[in-house]
């Protein structure tokens, strides 16, 4: 099994690199120092987002709200600095209190009401929109303040030429690593991922777990959405309407994080994250029409699940079977 | 020519590993036809092959004289072989009738017509079994009788058994015995795959034993008797050397502090006012049959029931009187529970084994973000390989590669190792090979001797005699009878058993 599961993250490595070669071939403007930073830029707030994911996705759930609350949080801090002459601290703080709000309500339906996280997360991603265009926030842009010394960072500054951004997508990936690999919390998403009625009678607070994971599937997407703002000058609430969840499952699974939870790790968001971006970037330059961009990252979408359903099968009767009991 | 089905030279490798090899194997028409051999013979995988599920590697399958390719069970029940499983595959959720003609309704489904029509098959064949009823409200004999008549209707000439009585009462056997007697008049082949060697011996026209995944013997089960098929089995004789001599000249452990009391626990039907004791430092058998409420009790007890049906009753341990809703705070305060069935909710089929026995430890942990010690695994794995004698080629290897009986033993330690005040074993050795089964049966001893208080489950009345120190009798959700070991017979145990 696990000779099966390397060869998939190396072919989807290989399937970046060779997409890579061609596109810079076959696109003038594909190497260009722009185009590489753009590319750089859309693949790392992915990224972010995809490391969240890719952590309730291990312990076999889905967090669907994680947009919508990037967007709202967000917008909610620039709007009430902007329009409500709050200081920048005070109301990063109330932002971080609704994230961490939406997490908790998130997991303790999940968790303590059992309903499957993918309904509640995606019934939970309206409700946050609704709240936020209905009452937080009046227009649909939001944008940052004018000389904010975060923002500022955040968006321009380098370390040793290499943009904040993408620092920040590293930093935050080996935080995610070394949490997945050596501590106690990443044992138990794996376990929990692996076998839950395991976990359970073995004494894990599975439940605690869950809420867990969802308050810092939104914090991570907070701190994605601060950088997504400060890269772009402001937070547009269309982001929400966007394809962009299904771009961050797409990483997920593409990179090889099986839907059937248990298995995979950082660096298959990292292989993920580097194919998805190529190819976005690419279909962008060679200006295929969003409909059939769209369409295209679709069908790729399809087929990673389906293959992920063969290699990875959720159901544990079948894969008893692959394995043969004599 | 009077030969059914025949296998010549069949193999079938899983990655390489070859379950079955080079097993020829013939069937008559109208024969009862036992297959017996340990855990991992290779029983299993013979009748799946015959039944569809799997497909030869090598080696050739004739049915009805003719090369026969099998390539569903839904394939194979359609050339006339039908198999049963050992967990039943019908549907709880509806009728008897509607499971007998599941896949072969009509266009318009009348549900009436469906009813007269299945009242009748039924009677045809003997069956007393409301068409009406739904399945989940039957007992275990009775889903079988649905199985059978679902067979029936499917016209199959070959029927296959994997451990019919397992789940049966004494009576229900009796009924089941008959049946089959009856389907073979009809000129039904029928194999059955059981461990019970007397069911076997009484029932059948021919014996095959499997060992090791080639056949042992097989003969008519006239030139059988019971040594010479525990001789093929295990290729020595042994008989009662596993259970007896260890049961007979033992001493019973006395009795420690008292540390579980239980008074009047109910939960649905399945536990009914149900009041009894255990003590430390000694081994506590638990015995009854299915539907007696043994386990539910004890899932009760470790909070591993969801316990929607909770009707009342107090738990006391060390004289604490407690109720948990969860396992967590039953693993913490010492109440462990060894589950049953180790695939499901037992061990992690991702992880290796010293990820597994250093879960046990984790999940008792407070502090979330504590780091994790790679040399205390492999330290924890190395102790409990060389206590439990786990067999491994490489001590990285994932749990799933393992033996049933490794498998087992991996779970075992992984909750020995959450320091328990009170152990519950539920079916310790079920599918575990012979060799593993003594090995477990010594490490649950020392664990008794070291003071913690031991409740052993088991549906085997030799191992409860084995173990116990003290053998208490469930029936019908209820504790019945308590009995010293010295004094138990298994007459005696089967007899406050059976309603």
């Amino acid at each position: 099994m696990s000779r099966i599961r390397l060869t998939q993250e190396g072919v989807v490595l290989l399937l970046a690199v060779v997409m890579c070669v061609v596109f810079s071939v076959a696109l003038p403007n594909f190497l260009t120092t722009g185009n590489i930073v753009a590319l750089v830029r859309s693949v790392s707030i992915l990224g972010i987002l995809g490391l969240g994911m890719g952590l309730v996705v291990i312990a076999r759930g889905i967090d669907l709200t994680m947009i919508a609350t990037m967007v709202v949080s967000v917008s909610w801090v620039l709007s009430l600095t902007t329009n409500a002459g709050m200081g920048l601290f005070p109301a990063l703080l109330l932002g971080l209190a609704l994230v961490v709000v939406i997490g908790l309500v998130n997991g303790i339906l999940i968790a303590y009401a059992t309903i499957p996280a993918i309904f509640t997360t995606l019934a939970m991603g309206l409700v946050v929109y609704g709240i936020g265009r209905g009452w937080l926030f009046q227009v649909d842009v939001q944008n940052t303040p004018e000389g904010s010394a975060l923002f500022e960072f955040l968006g321009r500054a380098t370390i040793f030429g290499v943009p904040m951004l993408i620092v920040a997508f590293l930093a935050l990936a080996g935080v995610v690593w070394a949490a997945l690999r050596w501590t106690r919390f990443g044992r138990f998403v794996y376990a929990m991922g692996d076998n839950p009625a395991a976990s359970r009678i073995a004494g894990l607070p599975v439940r605690p777990m869950i809420v867990a994971q969802h308050v810092i599937t939104g914090l991570i997407a907070f701190v994605a959405g601060l950088i997504m703002a400060a890269t772009s000058s402001g937070m547009s609430t269309r982001v929400f309407n966007s394809t962009m969840i299904y771009d961050v499952l797409l990483v997920v699974v593409l990179g090889g994080i099986g839907l059937s939870g248990g298995r995979g790790g950082v660096r298959n968001i990292l292989v993920g994250t580097l194919l998805v971006g190529v190819l976005l970037n690419g279909m962008t330059i060679m200006d295929v029409p969003y409909i059939e961009q769209n369409l295209i990252k679709a069908i790729i979408l399809l087929c990673a699940i389906i293959v992920d359903s063969i290699i990875n099968p959720r159901d544990e009767q079948t894969a008893q079977q692959e394995q043969g009991d004599i | 020519m009077t030969i059914l089905l025949e296998l010549k030279k069949a193999t079938k490798d899983f990655r390489g590993v070859p379950a079955i090899k080079d097993v020829d194997f013939t069937l008559e028409y109208g024969e009862i036809h036992a297959i017996l051999g340990e855990n991992g013979a290779g029983k299993s995988t013979l009748t799946k092959i015959l039944a569809g599920v799997y497909q030869l590697s090598a080696g050739e399958l004739l049915f009805d004289g003719k090369p026969a390719l099998l390539a569903s069970p839904a394939d194979a029940l359609r050339q006339g072989i039908a198999m049963v499983f050992q967990e039943t595959n019908l549907v709880p959720a509806m009728t008897v009738a509607q499971n007998i003609y599941l896949g072969d309704e009509k266009l318009f489904n009348r549900l009436r017509g469906l009813y007269i029509q299945a009242q009748r098959f039924l009677l045809s064949l003997n069956f007393y079994v409301d068409p009406m009823a739904l399945v989940s409200s039957l007992g275990a004999g009775k889903k079988q009788m649905v199985e059978i008549a679902r067979a029936v209707h499917h016209k199959a000439r070959l029927m296959i058994f994997d451990e019919p009585t397992a789940t049966l009462t004494p009576e229900e056997k009796f009924h089941f015995f008959n049946l089959i007697r009856r389907l073979k008049r009809d000129g039904i082949s029928i194999i059955f795959i059981s461990h019970a060697l007397e069911e076997a011996l009484e029932l059948s026209d021919r014996i095959t034993v499997l060992r090791d995944g080639k056949v042992a013997a097989s003969d008519l089960t006239s030139n059988f008797d019971r040594d010479r098929i525990i001789q093929a089995m295990v290729g020595r004789s042994l008989s009662g050397e596993l259970y007896g001599a260890e049961a007979k000249n033992r001493v019973p452990r006395g009795y420690g502090e008292k540390v579980l009391s239980i008074q009047n626990l109910s939960m649905g039907t399945v536990v009914r006012n149900t009041s009894f004791s255990v003590f430390a430092g000694q081994i506590t058998g638990l015995f009854g049959l299915v539907g007696s409420g043994r386990t539910e009790t004890m899932k009760i007890v470790s909070g591993v029931l969801k316990r929607d049906f909770f009707h009342g009753g107090t738990i006391r341990f060390y004289e604490k009187q407690v109720r948990y809703r969860t396992p967590r705070p039953a693993v913490i305060d010492g109440i462990v529970y060894v589950t049953e069935d180790r695939k499901v909710e037992g061990f992690f089929e991702t992880m290796s084994i010293s990820e597994n026995i250093q879960l046990g430890t984790l999940a008792i942990g407070v502090n979330p973000f504590s780091v994790v010690s790679l040399a205390e695994a492999r330290q924890l794995a190395k102790q409990w390989t060389d206590r439990l004698a786990i067999k491994a080629i490489d001590p990285d290897a994932k749990v799933i590669e393992l033996s049933g009986g490794n498998q087992q033993k991996v779970v075992i330690a992984k909750s020995a190792v959450q320091k328990p005040k009170m152990i519950i074993f539920d079916e310790p050795t079920r599918g575990v090979d012979v060799g593993s089964i003594v090995e477990i049966h010594r490490f649950i001893n020392e664990l008794a001797n070291t003071g913690i208080a031991v409740i052993v489950i088991s549906s085997y009345l030799p191992e409860i005699l084995a173990l116990s120190d003290r053998i208490l009798v469930a029936r019908q959700g209820r504790i019945v009878e308590e009995m010293d070991s010295r004094t138990a017979t298994e007459q005696r145990i089967m007899y406050a058993a059976v309603h």
